[in-house]
């Protein structure tokens, strides 16, 4: 996050430097998520992954209010499932070694009360201060003071009540013993009791607030007043904004004038095809030349409402960042605070700050509509709008122009005023006194004077708060705050009358103290690190476990078939699956570009897009073309495909762009779109066959192949192809990245992967993360094709000693993650010989495909838990070809760790597709180069889609897109909710319902020395290992020991509490998963041999 | 056979109340519940669908009786109103491709909101909101279409306002539900000069008994009636309304302002056709109203960039055509239009999200020509011609003052007058009046205490005592000062201030209303 810009640092500054300083900053808060087209996960929090985890998330709780940790009720919950016991509760607090948590707090004769036990009650429990109404709820209905709390369990009940003369009143004696020890009695009022004061209780709240009599309560109020009048206006740029500050003393919002303006320019200006009209010469003049070039149609001010609007607009400089200093001059801003101020004004509406940053930042991107748009512009425009919009509130409320100077001066004359107005509208008041508040604010439009009212409010207000009713938690001594706290400790402690009795008054309050100190940050983080360790243990002692039980740990047999998929967890499914049916098959997982990162273009495609990591800048450029390009199934398709994309301009363009055609044009379509409405909702499967037999008939396919052998080089950047010694290169890389270096099978397959699906704005989020958000099968068929060129396994048998034997042939796939479906490229390729083999591998596959299928069905809601493999698999074609499913898949959610090592390390286990598996052979790489550059990729990846689920999981409101029901799309970029809202980044709901909220563990077969090496050496997995937002460990290659990184130590050797205890072992993946919804635990599957 | 025609409204009818009844009453509640809240739906749809399907063969092959009339639903002295449906011709078939769209939506929504927190309430108010447009286009008594038409209004509030804890969600509804009262009083007003003119509210007879009227009769009944399909169907001015109904799940701007219930405003149009045939004043006003709203909605639309947006611009023109078209009487073209319009929008609104597929490789042809070139109309365009802050200036502002002035007036005059409870008055209620007390000033209260009372009597008299007593201390103790001047001129102002409020428009207008109403 950007530091804080210190005072001295900008007075050197100029103010234009100043600004674009500022700005640079603000980049880091804002969401990086581009066009929704391409769909990236990243870490949600980018901005602060420079901190450790735990520091970050303080830094964005402080700057947005959002916690990063999930609830603790959620975490309750998980207790409650055992998903974390009370050994991970220990541990983690042992862990933390601020705690102290091992110290003795007290001794009873009947019992030791640790911290830890305070500690663990209170991460249980819930221990905070209630408010009056709510104790007079407890003990007169809930019977608080006869039966003990629902919520304590039976064992430490029963202790309670033993040893109890009176079983009966024994809470009515505690509570009483607390109330004694407290020093409290027990008084409950009524709000309203307020306007009738007995003598009785005046004196006694003069005493208790020290109100003496000569210091008169008037002084009192007005120093509050005072006080609480220049901090607010001195946390203006820190904690808001002007309109933050206007909204809270009048209640009106000047966002809900200047949001739907705003909103409809920018997207108008970004649109990338929804609208024929866009904002005109904004190629030319910029997204804020353009604007200022329509004010002089009176874009905003056509009934002369805004009374300051004339002069500001004639007034307008031509610079965006010089129209940010003239506004921040102009309302009288301190200039030390323009940064924070800037910073607070872009998070007001961080998804279309975020969106036009990003636009700011990757020039190279160029839609169909070329603005070049820059967050000064879109902060210079809402600075303008606000401020229009601001005079005239302020204006009709105290006659005063929005300038914090002459806000400040009125005020300092009205404090009364500020007073009532901040109460009011902070929703700080009980209703009684809310309503006269409001009378008042309604009636000062007709009294000029009404300052008496105002001080008479004002002191009423103040008796209010001083009187026990104001409910201020914690900061009194109330009998509903502590004593009730003290109560239910007690209560859940197993202490009994005779127990307290016996503790002194600062025992008791120490105690709460301990609870206090505990805060609930402290107490969620303790709740993450449990949940994290007790599945970190299970899956360690699943490891451990499967010691040398996994094929392929010494590769010297050749297996029948060989299968290079993405490391993306989806597929742990699949793979165990061919290994559970086909012992002789072996899989591998690598990042899905398989090494080749290019620029493509399909047969179809208007432009080539890049397939590679987003990091990457592809400058190879491969495309598709027809094999017999003049052929008449070729002129056949290219016609039809031109009728395709007709249709579709017709259907869904037309019929919004025309007026009168589109009368015609809706007569024409009316009935297909019927039938097909009525189809679609009825048998979608059948209509999907039907729709993509016709789509097959009216654009036949064309045979094509990948033109990747480059055939002239050119001397600028962009080069066609590759050349031969590219080519291998690039195989010979990839292969020893996984460790296939010999005992090649006769098929060798890559399968790429993608995912299709209806209705969902959010498709690519699902595609391949390390093709860019997009399909990965083109990489798998090229990589496929380079392979199996003669030339290039010639160059890798002599330049880099792979020798690939004759009867071996590359395949190129790729898996449908959401329909499951298969599609194979360039099979007649195959040679004849091969081509039986080639059937009865793809034969194997997808009877394996068909269990993974029904795997996943497991975890969809609405699905019985006994159907089929085949209806399981009918299941998922159907869904992906449902208009109206909103959770085609479930994505990468569940993801929780990645494995960098031999295969055999997790075959045989059962990983619940939990698992990122990436094939690394350690023996093959004693240096450790390679594992460097594995880690430099998988981990900023793996980092980024964990954590993206993450941050969505906990909070999906704020740190994801919410629920996709009031989606909408804009400009092809992203979606709004309604018409008129803020861009919605982050994942929806509907994608992490299932997902848990873990950070990554990040396992990898390797000795510690190397890693130690290759961390020491990379800043960025420094930043991420050491921060804390990836857990790392290391698997002895060599023997059956985990070691895990702990931050600040180095590695441990971990230890297996459970050594004792076996893991079961299934016979097949289904006889475990069978019957459960839930997320499970790693097992073992017995393996075929 | 034809009196299955009551089933049609009925099966959506009784889906609703099960799902609400149960829903009230905790029977159905949570994912659990989902199956069977869905089967209820879509059974009660799908059945209803049927029938209407059965009718319509039948219609087409034996042709059916144009009405069935089931008896009295109201009959008070010669007051009848009978209850009867059509089972003929046009209502019929669009009964029928509301049905299909129906059953569509029905079945789209339950695996769309599977796991919303307000499924069943979604449910619940779909299925009303079917059995809702089942009534208006079936029932061949005004009142009934009303009935109909009233209900559906009251769904499509509660789906805007779907996600009601989204502040522009549940502003926009309720901005909607407002807009469409305007159209609501048109339409009562309607039914009641037929009824008064007339002597019928059925729809088969309004034209047999039309010709004996005269024709400003005739044009104030067409008015009344036209001015509700204005709202409904979001004509000019009532347009905006429409672009604030999409803050709803898909499903339902899908159904609502794409397919159904926008449309009824056509149809209504077609139920009162004997009318306006005879009131081509008012069948020229609905022409050029049309028309209006027709280039209207197509340049705006042209600038709009969220889906949604874009998609209801479209259907607002198109609207517009078909109010020229009714307008111009060209019934048979609008009939056809109607029924195409209906049935694409809702396609192309429930394929919305898949729009990224859908236009990737098929950009849209930009504007040109007259409008590319004047800049001003784009700003025009993007700020739908100021439409609403028209509407707001003129009605909406003048309204809400008026409120709040009577407010004021009843809290400062009408109040103490009435007089208030004594103890809120008098008691000491801030910890700074007792210390002011306790020192023996009374220093917040500037009125003269001289004398007290409550209420009415008490109060007068407690102001001819003070009136007397400040006059006295004033103007004969004091003798003629300053004060007499001073307090000469503010009763001047006082004066001025008073006639220049009662000038401000919304008490003029207030003025002619009231003149108007003692007059009739």
């Amino acid at each position: 996050m950007s530091a804080p810009l210190k005072p001295s640092h900008s007075n050197r500054m100029s103010p234009r430097e100043l600004i674009s300083d500022a700005l640079a900053h603000i980049d880091h808060l804002l969401p990086a998520q581009g066009p929704i087209l391409n769909f990236v996960h990243h870490n949600t929090i980018h901005g602060f992954q420079h901190l450790p985890f735990d520091d970050a998330l303080a830094e964005v709780e402080k700057l947005t209010g959002i916690t990063g940790y999930l609830p603790e009720q959620t975490m309750r919950q998980y207790y409650e499932k055992g998903r974390i016991t009370d050994t991970d509760i220990f541990a983690a607090l042992a862990a933390n070694k601020t705690l102290h948590c091992e110290e003795v707090f007290c001794a009873l004769p009947s019992q030791i009360i640790y911290r830890k036990t305070v500690y663990r009650l209170a991460l249980l429990f819930d221990f905070s201060a209630i408010t009056s109404s709510q104790l007079v709820w407890q003990t007169q209905t809930l019977n608080a003071l006869n039966s003990a709390q629902s919520d304590v369990p039976k064992a430490v009940c029963d202790r309670l009540f033993s040893n109890v003369a009176k079983p009966d009143s024994a809470l009515f004696d505690l509570w009483e013993v607390i109330l004694a020890k407290l020093h409290l009695s027990n008084t409950l009022l009524h709000s309203e009791d307020l306007l009738n004061l007995t003598s009785t209780q005046i004196d006694a709240w003069f005493a208790q607030n020290q109100v003496e009599a000569n210091n008169k309560v008037r002084n009192a109020w007005s120093t509050q007043a005072n006080d609480l009048f220049t901090q607010h206006f001195l946390s203006l740029g820190d904690a808001y904004t002007l309109r933050g500050l206007v909204n809270q003393l009048t209640g009106v919002d000047c966002l809900q004038f200047v949001q739907p303006q705003l909103i409809r320019l920018c997207a108008s200006a970004l649109d990338e095809g929804i609208a024929s009209w866009s904002l005109p010469e904004r190629h030319q003049l910029g997204l804020f030349g353009a604007w200022r070039a329509m004010l002089s149609y009176g874009f905003h001010d056509a009934l002369g409402q805004l009374p300051t609007a004339k002069q500001i607009i004639d007034e307008l400089p031509e610079n965006a960042i010089d129209t940010i200093i003239y506004h921040l001059s102009a309302q009288h801003i301190p200039q030390e605070k323009w940064a924070d101020y800037l910073k607070r004004l872009a998070l007001e509406l961080p998804g279309w700050a975020g969106m036009i940053n990003w636009r700011e930042h990757h020039r190279e991107y160029s839609p169909a509509n070329d603005v070049k748009p820059t967050l000064a512009d879109f902060l210079a425009i809402r600075l303008t709008l606000d401020r229009l919009w601001l005079d005239k509130i302020c204006r009709e409320t105290w006659h005063v122009d929005a300038r914090l100077d002459k806000l400040q001066a009125y005020f300092e004359r009205n404090i009364a005023e500020f007073d009532i107005r901040y109460q009011l509208y902070n929703g700080h008041l009980p209703e009684y006194l809310s309503h006269q508040a409001e009378e008042l604010m309604q009636f000062s439009h007709y009294k000029k004077t009404l300052t008496p009212k105002f001080q008479q409010l004002a002191d009423v207000i103040w008796t209010w708060q001083h009187s026990p009713l104001a409910e201020k938690q914690a900061s009194t001594d109330a009998v509903y705050t502590i004593a009730w706290r003290a109560f239910r400790l007690c209560q859940h402690l197993g202490l009994n009358a005779a127990s307290v009795n016996l503790l002194s008054e600062t025992q008791l309050r120490e105690m709460l103290y301990l609870l206090d100190e505990f805060t609930q940050t402290e107490r969620q983080k303790i709740w993450l690190v449990a949940y994290e360790w007790h599945y970190r243990a299970q899956i360690f002692h699943c490891l451990t476990e499967n010691y040398l039980r996994g094929r392929w740990y010494q590769r010297n047999t050749r297996p029948t078939a060989q299968m290079i998929f993405c490391m993306d967890e989806r597929e742990e499914s699949f793979r165990r699956h061919i290994e559970e049916l086909n012992p002789e098959f072996e899989t591998f997982g690598a990042a899905g570009f398989f090494g080749v990162a290019m620029q493509y273009k399909s047969v179809d495609a208007k432009k080539f897009t890049p397939l590679c990591p987003v990091t990457v800048t592809p400058t190879h450029f491969v495309y598709e073309r027809e094999d017999s390009p003049f052929s008449l199934s070729s002129i056949a398709h290219q016609k039809g495909d031109i009728r395709y994309k007709k249709y579709h301009y017709l259907q869904h363009q037309s019929v919004r762009r025309y007026l009168f055609c589109s009368a015609l044009i809706m007569a024409l379509l009316a009935p297909f779109n019927l039938i097909e409405l009525v189809a679609r909702s009825i048998m979608p499967r059948m209509t999907k066959k039907i729709t993509s037999l016709l789509h097959q008939i009216l654009v036949p396919n064309v045979s094509t192949t990948l033109h990747i052998t480059a055939t002239r080089v050119n001397s600028n950047e962009q080069v066609m192809g590759f050349t031969d010694d590219e080519q291998a290169l690039r195989v010979a890389n990839f292969l020893k990245t996984i460790g296939l270096t010999s005992q090649f099978a006769p098929i060798v397959c890559f399968i790429g992967h993608g995912s299709t699906s209806q209705n969902n704005p959010h498709e690519s989020a699902h595609d391949c993360g390390a093709c860019g958000g997009k399909q990965g099968g083109a990489n798998a068929r090229a990589i496929a094709a380079m392979a199996n060129r003669l030339e290039i396994r010639e160059l890798l048998r002599d330049k880099f000693e792979i020798v690939i034997p004759d009867d071996c042939w590359f395949v190129g796939a790729q898996h449908d993650t959401c329909s499951d479906d298969m599609s194979w490229y360039d099979t007649s390729a195959i040679p004849q010989n091969m081509q039986a083999l080639y059937e009865n591998f793809k034969t194997a596959l997808l009877k394996a495909r068909d269990s993974a299928s029904h795997e996943r069905c497991r975890r969809l809601r609405n699905l019985q838990n006994s159907i089929s493999h085949q209806e399981a698999r009918e299941h998922v074609k159907e869904r992906s070809a449902d208009l109206s499913q909103v959770r085609p898949e479930f994505g990468h959610a569940t993801n929780a760790f990645a494995v960098v090592g031999r295969r055999a390390l997790t075959q045989g286990a059962f990983f619940d597709r939990r698992a990122f598996l990436i094939s690394y052979d350690p023996t093959q790489d004693l240096d450790g180069k390679i594992l460097e550059g594995i880690l430099l990729a998988v981990g900023p990846v793996g980092a980024g889609i964990n954590l993206e689920y993450y941050f969505s999981t906990v909070n999906n409101e704020r740190f994801g897109c919410g629920t996709k029901i009031p989606h909408n799309i804009t400009g092809l970029f992203a979606v709004m909710e309604g018409s008129n809202s803020d861009l919605r980044t982050g994942l929806p709901k509907q994608m992490i319902e299932i997902h848990e909220a873990m950070r990554l563990q990040l396992i990898v077969e390797a000795k510690t020395c190397v890693l130690e090496q290759i961390y020491a050496r990379q800043p960025s997995l420094i930043e991420l290992i050491g921060g804390g937002w990836v857990h790392l460990s290391a698997k002895d290659p060599d023997s059956n020991a985990i070691f895990m990184f702990e931050r600040g130590v180095g590695f441990v050797r971990w230890e297996n509490d459970n050594a004792t205890h076996a893991l079961p072992m299934y016979e097949t993946s289904p006889d475990y998963y069978r019957n459960h919804r839930e997320s499970l635990s790693p097992v073992l599957i017995a393996q075929p041999h | 056979m034809e009196n299955l025609i009551v089933l049609i409204p009925l099966f959506p009818l009784l889906a609703s109340i099960c799902i609400g009844g149960l829903h009230i009453f905790s029977v159905i509640e949570g994912e659990k519940s989902e199956r069977l809240t869905a089967r209820l739906a879509n059974y009660a749809v799908g059945l209803s669908c049927l029938i209407a399907l059965l009718l319509l063969c039948q219609d087409c092959w034996l042709g059916n009786n144009a009405v069935l009339t089931l008896g009295n639903w109201l009959s008070v002295d010669d007051f009848v109103i009978k209850l009867g449906f059509f089972t003929h011709g046009f209502s019929l078939k669009l009964a029928v491709i509301f049905a299909l769209l129906l059953c569509v939506v029905t079945r789209f929504s339950v695996n769309y909101l599977h796991r919303e927190a307000g499924f069943h309430r979604f449910f619940f108010v779909l299925s009303l909101f079917a059995f809702a447009m089942f009534m208006l286009v079936l029932s061949a008594t005004a009142l009934g279409t009303f009935m109909g038409w009233e209900i559906a209004g009251l769904c499509s509030y509660l789906l805007i306002g779907y996600l009601y804890h989204r502040q522009h969600a549940t502003e926009n509804a309720t901005r909607v539900f407002i807009t469409n009262r305007i159209g609501d009083a048109g339409f009562i007003a309607g039914v009641v000069l037929c009824y008064l003119w007339l002597g019928t509210i059925n729809w088969l007879d309004i034209p047999v008994f039309i010709h004996q009227l005269s024709a400003q009769k005739l044009n104030l009944i067409a008015l009344c009636f036209v001015m509700a399909a204005m709202v409904k169907s979001a004509q000019l001015p009532f347009t905006p309304w429409l672009a604030r109904a999409m803050e709803g799940p898909t499903p339902s701007s899908a159904i609502f302002y794409g397919a159904i219930m926008i449309h009824s405003g056509v149809y209504l149009l077609f139920l009162i056709r004997p009318l306006l045939e005879l009131t081509p004043l008012i069948a020229g006003f609905v022409a050029v109203i049309g028309l209006l709203t027709a280039f209207y909605a197509y340049v705006v639309g042209l600038t709009q960039t969220d889906i949604k947006t874009s998609l209801i611009f479209a259907t607002s023109g198109q609207l517009g055509l078909l109010f020229f078209e009714c307008g111009l009487g060209f019934w048979q073209l609008a009939t056809w239009h109607l029924c195409a319009h209906i049935i694409v929008r809702a396609y192309q609104l429930l394929t919305a999200p898949s729009l990224l597929h859908n236009i990737k490789n098929t950009p849209i042809e930009g504007v040109h020509g007259f409008l590319a070139k004047h800049h001003r109309f784009y700003t025009y365009a993007t700020q739908r011609f100021w439409l609403e802050l028209i509407t707001d200036w003129l009605i909406v502002k003048p309204v809400m003052n008026l409120a709040s002035d009577l407010n004021y007036m009843d809290k400062q005059i009408i109040d103490p007058l009435m007089g208030s409870p004594a103890p809120t008055i008098h008691a000491i209620s801030s910890l700074a009046q007792a210390q002011e007390r306790n020192i023996g000033a009374h220093l917040d209260s500037t009125e003269d205490t001289f004398a007290q009372g409550s209420g009415l009597a008490g109060k007068l008299t407690q102001w001819t005592a003070s009136i007397l007593n400040w006059f006295e201390s004033h103007f004969i103790l004091h003798g003629a000062s300053d004060d007499v001047f001073h307090y000469g001129r503010r009763l001047g102002h006082i004066a001025n201030q008073t006639e220049l409020a009662l000038l401000r428009p919304r008490y003029l207008v207030t003025f002619i209303f009231i003149t108007l109403l003692v007059a009739m």
